[in-house]
Protein backbone atom coordinates (compact mmCIF):
# COMPACT_ATOMS: atom_id res chain seq x y z
CA UNK A 1 0.00 0.00 0.00
CA UNK A 2 1.37 3.27 -1.00
CA UNK A 3 1.35 5.98 1.80
CA UNK A 4 1.07 9.49 0.52
CA UNK A 5 2.94 12.19 3.47
CA UNK A 6 2.69 15.41 2.98
CA UNK A 7 6.44 17.37 2.53
CA UNK A 8 6.86 18.66 5.75
CA UNK A 9 9.58 20.85 5.65
CA UNK A 10 9.40 24.55 6.47
CA UNK A 11 10.56 26.62 3.65
CA UNK A 12 10.58 29.89 5.60
CA UNK A 13 13.02 28.29 8.05
CA UNK A 14 15.11 27.02 4.78
CA UNK A 15 15.32 30.75 3.66
CA UNK A 16 16.35 32.29 7.12
CA UNK A 17 19.12 29.37 7.78
CA UNK A 18 20.42 29.85 4.35
CA UNK A 19 20.27 33.86 4.04
CA UNK A 20 21.72 33.51 8.27
CA UNK A 21 24.83 31.78 7.23
CA UNK A 22 25.59 34.10 4.69
CA UNK A 23 24.92 37.09 7.26
CA UNK A 24 27.19 35.48 10.07
CA UNK A 25 30.08 35.47 7.72
CA UNK A 26 29.67 38.86 7.07
CA UNK A 27 29.14 39.51 10.97
CA UNK A 28 31.97 37.05 11.87
CA UNK A 29 34.02 39.99 9.40
CA UNK A 30 32.97 42.91 10.60
CA UNK A 31 33.45 41.77 14.42
CA UNK A 32 37.22 40.55 13.72
CA UNK A 33 38.02 43.56 12.16
CA UNK A 34 36.14 45.63 15.15
CA UNK A 35 38.13 43.68 17.80
CA UNK A 36 41.23 44.81 15.80
CA UNK A 37 40.24 48.76 16.09
CA UNK A 38 39.38 48.47 19.67
CA UNK A 39 42.32 46.59 20.00
CA UNK A 40 44.51 48.99 18.61
CA UNK A 41 42.55 52.48 19.54
CA UNK A 42 41.24 52.25 23.24
CA UNK A 43 42.88 51.35 26.35
CA UNK A 44 41.44 47.36 26.26
CA UNK A 45 42.84 45.08 28.72
CA UNK A 46 44.60 42.03 27.13
CA UNK A 47 42.49 39.33 29.17
CA UNK A 48 39.12 41.24 28.23
CA UNK A 49 40.55 41.47 24.79
CA UNK A 50 41.76 37.43 24.65
CA UNK A 51 38.32 36.16 26.30
CA UNK A 52 35.69 38.58 24.16
CA UNK A 53 37.90 37.13 21.06
CA UNK A 54 37.84 33.36 22.08
CA UNK A 55 34.21 33.55 22.66
CA UNK A 56 34.00 34.92 19.15
CA UNK A 57 35.65 31.73 17.62
CA UNK A 58 33.29 29.57 19.77
CA UNK A 59 30.11 31.77 18.37
CA UNK A 60 31.66 30.61 14.95
CA UNK A 61 31.70 26.98 15.82
CA UNK A 62 28.46 26.88 17.78
CA UNK A 63 26.83 28.73 14.51
CA UNK A 64 28.05 26.63 11.80
CA UNK A 65 26.90 23.75 13.89
CA UNK A 66 23.38 25.06 14.68
CA UNK A 67 22.74 25.90 10.65
CA UNK A 68 24.36 22.56 9.88
CA UNK A 69 21.88 20.55 12.21
CA UNK A 70 18.99 23.03 11.60
CA UNK A 71 19.60 22.25 7.43
CA UNK A 72 19.86 18.96 7.84
CA UNK A 73 16.56 18.61 10.53
CA UNK A 74 14.41 20.77 8.10
CA UNK A 75 15.70 18.94 4.74
CA UNK A 76 15.58 15.47 6.31
CA UNK A 77 12.46 16.30 8.19
CA UNK A 78 14.01 14.77 12.10
CA UNK A 79 12.95 15.95 15.10
CA UNK A 80 16.10 15.07 16.60
CA UNK A 81 18.54 17.24 14.47
CA UNK A 82 16.02 19.93 14.65
CA UNK A 83 16.10 19.91 18.52
CA UNK A 84 19.49 19.77 18.89
CA UNK A 85 19.99 23.23 16.73
CA UNK A 86 17.20 24.78 18.54
CA UNK A 87 18.67 23.70 21.67
CA UNK A 88 22.51 25.34 20.08
CA UNK A 89 20.28 28.37 19.16
CA UNK A 90 19.95 29.48 22.97
CA UNK A 91 23.93 29.15 23.26
CA UNK A 92 24.11 31.06 20.44
CA UNK A 93 21.60 33.70 21.44
CA UNK A 94 23.20 34.22 24.60
CA UNK A 95 26.52 34.78 23.09
CA UNK A 96 24.50 37.40 20.74
CA UNK A 97 23.31 39.32 24.25
CA UNK A 98 26.95 39.12 25.61
CA UNK A 99 28.25 41.11 22.81
CA UNK A 100 25.00 43.45 22.46
CA UNK A 101 25.30 44.42 26.01
CA UNK A 102 28.03 43.19 28.16
CA UNK A 103 31.40 43.19 26.10
CA UNK A 104 34.28 45.75 27.75
CA UNK A 105 33.39 48.46 24.88
CA UNK A 106 30.11 48.02 22.50
CA UNK A 107 30.09 49.70 19.20
CA UNK A 108 26.94 51.43 17.74
CA UNK A 109 27.45 49.46 15.13
CA UNK A 110 27.94 46.15 17.00
CA UNK A 111 24.42 47.03 18.71
CA UNK A 112 22.92 46.84 15.52
CA UNK A 113 23.92 44.21 14.17
CA UNK A 114 23.52 41.65 17.49
CA UNK A 115 20.23 43.28 16.97
CA UNK A 116 19.46 42.03 13.61
CA UNK A 117 20.93 38.95 14.48
CA UNK A 118 18.48 38.25 17.59
CA UNK A 119 15.51 39.21 14.71
CA UNK A 120 17.13 36.34 12.98
CA UNK A 121 17.24 34.28 16.07
CA UNK A 122 13.86 34.29 17.22
CA UNK A 123 11.68 33.85 13.66
CA UNK A 124 14.13 30.92 13.48
CA UNK A 125 13.20 29.67 17.11
CA UNK A 126 9.74 30.13 16.14
CA UNK A 127 10.08 28.13 12.96
CA UNK A 128 11.86 25.48 14.63
CA UNK A 129 9.69 24.90 17.30
CA UNK A 130 6.90 24.63 14.83
CA UNK A 131 8.94 22.13 12.43
CA UNK A 132 9.89 20.36 15.31
CA UNK A 133 5.66 19.40 16.52
CA UNK A 134 5.44 19.28 12.99
CA UNK A 135 7.95 16.19 12.64
CA UNK A 136 7.04 14.65 15.73
CA UNK A 137 3.27 14.85 15.32
CA UNK A 138 3.04 12.63 11.99
CA UNK A 139 5.01 9.65 12.22
CA UNK A 140 4.20 6.49 9.59
CA UNK A 141 4.94 2.92 10.49
CA UNK B 1 21.54 28.44 -11.78
CA UNK B 2 24.40 29.57 -10.47
CA UNK B 3 24.40 33.19 -11.09
CA UNK B 4 21.05 33.28 -8.83
CA UNK B 5 22.44 31.39 -6.13
CA UNK B 6 25.43 34.10 -5.85
CA UNK B 7 23.08 37.07 -6.49
CA UNK B 8 20.01 36.10 -3.67
CA UNK B 9 22.83 36.23 -0.77
CA UNK B 10 24.65 39.03 -2.77
CA UNK B 11 20.83 41.67 -2.36
CA UNK B 12 20.47 40.27 0.83
CA UNK B 13 23.58 41.08 2.21
CA UNK B 14 23.73 44.68 0.66
CA UNK B 15 20.11 45.28 1.44
CA UNK B 16 21.35 44.88 5.85
CA UNK B 17 24.46 47.10 4.99
CA UNK B 18 21.90 49.87 4.10
CA UNK B 19 19.63 49.35 6.98
CA UNK B 20 22.51 49.04 9.48
CA UNK B 21 24.20 52.60 7.99
CA UNK B 22 20.79 54.38 7.68
CA UNK B 23 20.27 53.29 11.63
CA UNK B 24 23.50 54.40 12.32
CA UNK B 25 22.59 57.91 10.97
CA UNK B 26 19.75 57.69 12.37
CA UNK B 27 21.57 57.27 16.13
CA UNK B 28 24.44 59.95 14.82
CA UNK B 29 22.49 62.81 13.06
CA UNK B 30 22.99 65.74 14.93
CA UNK B 31 26.48 66.82 13.18
CA UNK B 32 25.11 66.03 9.88
CA UNK B 33 21.98 68.71 10.92
CA UNK B 34 24.18 71.35 11.90
CA UNK B 35 26.50 70.35 8.74
CA UNK B 36 23.36 72.01 6.65
CA UNK B 37 22.81 75.03 9.24
CA UNK B 38 24.74 78.67 9.83
CA UNK B 39 27.33 79.03 12.57
CA UNK B 40 24.66 80.75 14.38
CA UNK B 41 21.53 78.60 14.37
CA UNK B 42 18.88 79.01 16.54
CA UNK B 43 16.75 75.94 18.05
CA UNK B 44 13.53 76.42 15.31
CA UNK B 45 16.07 75.70 12.66
CA UNK B 46 17.84 72.85 14.26
CA UNK B 47 14.36 71.81 14.96
CA UNK B 48 13.10 72.52 11.33
CA UNK B 49 16.23 70.20 9.76
CA UNK B 50 16.29 67.60 11.91
CA UNK B 51 12.67 66.83 11.46
CA UNK B 52 13.25 66.67 8.22
CA UNK B 53 15.77 64.43 8.57
CA UNK B 54 13.83 61.82 10.44
CA UNK B 55 11.04 61.84 7.66
CA UNK B 56 13.65 61.30 5.39
CA UNK B 57 15.01 58.50 7.32
CA UNK B 58 11.82 56.97 8.11
CA UNK B 59 10.80 57.14 4.44
CA UNK B 60 14.01 54.92 3.72
CA UNK B 61 12.91 52.69 6.34
CA UNK B 62 9.50 52.03 4.99
CA UNK B 63 10.68 51.57 1.54
CA UNK B 64 13.01 48.98 3.48
CA UNK B 65 10.26 47.31 4.80
CA UNK B 66 7.97 47.12 0.85
CA UNK B 67 11.78 45.70 -0.71
CA UNK B 68 12.18 43.06 2.13
CA UNK B 69 8.67 41.77 2.29
CA UNK B 70 8.85 41.32 -1.56
CA UNK B 71 12.47 39.50 -0.93
CA UNK B 72 11.12 37.20 1.48
CA UNK B 73 8.02 36.38 0.02
CA UNK B 74 9.35 34.95 -2.81
CA UNK B 75 8.27 37.47 -5.02
CA UNK B 76 11.41 38.96 -6.29
CA UNK B 77 13.45 36.73 -4.44
CA UNK B 78 14.53 34.84 -7.58
CA UNK B 79 14.26 37.61 -10.26
CA UNK B 80 17.50 38.54 -11.59
CA UNK B 81 16.88 41.47 -12.77
CA UNK B 82 15.72 43.01 -9.39
CA UNK B 83 18.32 41.43 -7.92
CA UNK B 84 21.18 42.97 -10.05
CA UNK B 85 19.07 46.56 -9.59
CA UNK B 86 18.75 45.82 -5.58
CA UNK B 87 22.29 44.91 -5.52
CA UNK B 88 24.00 47.83 -7.00
CA UNK B 89 21.32 50.15 -5.86
CA UNK B 90 22.18 49.16 -2.25
CA UNK B 91 25.79 49.07 -2.58
CA UNK B 92 25.91 52.22 -3.94
CA UNK B 93 23.91 53.63 -0.83
CA UNK B 94 26.05 51.56 1.27
CA UNK B 95 29.56 53.80 -0.24
CA UNK B 96 27.50 56.96 -0.39
CA UNK B 97 26.03 56.81 2.65
CA UNK B 98 29.10 56.15 4.65
CA UNK B 99 30.64 58.94 3.03
CA UNK B 100 27.51 61.45 4.32
CA UNK B 101 28.05 60.09 7.49
CA UNK B 102 32.06 60.22 8.14
CA UNK B 103 32.44 63.47 5.83
CA UNK B 104 29.17 64.84 7.52
CA UNK B 105 27.75 66.06 4.55
CA UNK B 106 24.79 68.00 4.41
CA UNK B 107 21.89 66.71 5.00
CA UNK B 108 19.99 67.75 1.72
CA UNK B 109 22.34 65.30 -0.05
CA UNK B 110 20.56 62.70 1.53
CA UNK B 111 17.30 62.84 -0.52
CA UNK B 112 19.13 62.38 -3.71
CA UNK B 113 21.01 59.74 -2.51
CA UNK B 114 17.24 58.23 -0.69
CA UNK B 115 15.82 58.92 -4.64
CA UNK B 116 18.16 56.77 -6.53
CA UNK B 117 19.06 54.07 -4.40
CA UNK B 118 15.87 53.44 -1.84
CA UNK B 119 12.86 54.73 -4.16
CA UNK B 120 14.27 52.86 -7.49
CA UNK B 121 14.09 49.07 -6.18
CA UNK B 122 11.22 49.92 -4.41
CA UNK B 123 9.54 51.34 -7.24
CA UNK B 124 10.37 48.24 -9.37
CA UNK B 125 9.62 45.93 -6.73
CA UNK B 126 6.00 47.26 -6.28
CA UNK B 127 5.21 46.80 -10.06
CA UNK B 128 6.80 43.49 -9.59
CA UNK B 129 3.97 42.65 -6.55
CA UNK B 130 1.22 43.80 -9.05
CA UNK B 131 2.79 42.04 -11.85
CA UNK B 132 2.85 38.65 -9.74
CA UNK B 133 -0.48 39.20 -7.85
CA UNK B 134 -2.81 41.00 -10.04
CA UNK B 135 -1.72 40.22 -13.21
CA UNK B 136 -0.77 36.72 -12.20
CA UNK B 137 2.27 36.32 -13.94
CA UNK B 138 5.43 33.69 -12.43
CA UNK B 139 7.60 35.31 -10.29
CA UNK B 140 10.52 35.03 -12.39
Amino acid sequence: MAVSVSQMSSTPLQVLLYLNGWYFAAYFLAESLMFVFKGLMLPYPTANLTLDVVLLLLFLGLESLRIFYGWKGNLTERSLAMFVSVLILVLCAVLSVYYLLLQTFVLRLEFILNAVLLCFYSLEMLLGIMSISAFSRSKVY
Amino acid sequence: MSAVGNLVPARFLTLTAHLVIVITIFWSRENNVEACLPLDFTQEQYDNEDTKLVVALSVTLGLFAIELAGFFSGVSMFNCSQGLLSTAAHASASVALLFFLFEQWDCEFYWWILAFCSVLPAFVEILLFIAVFGLKKKPL
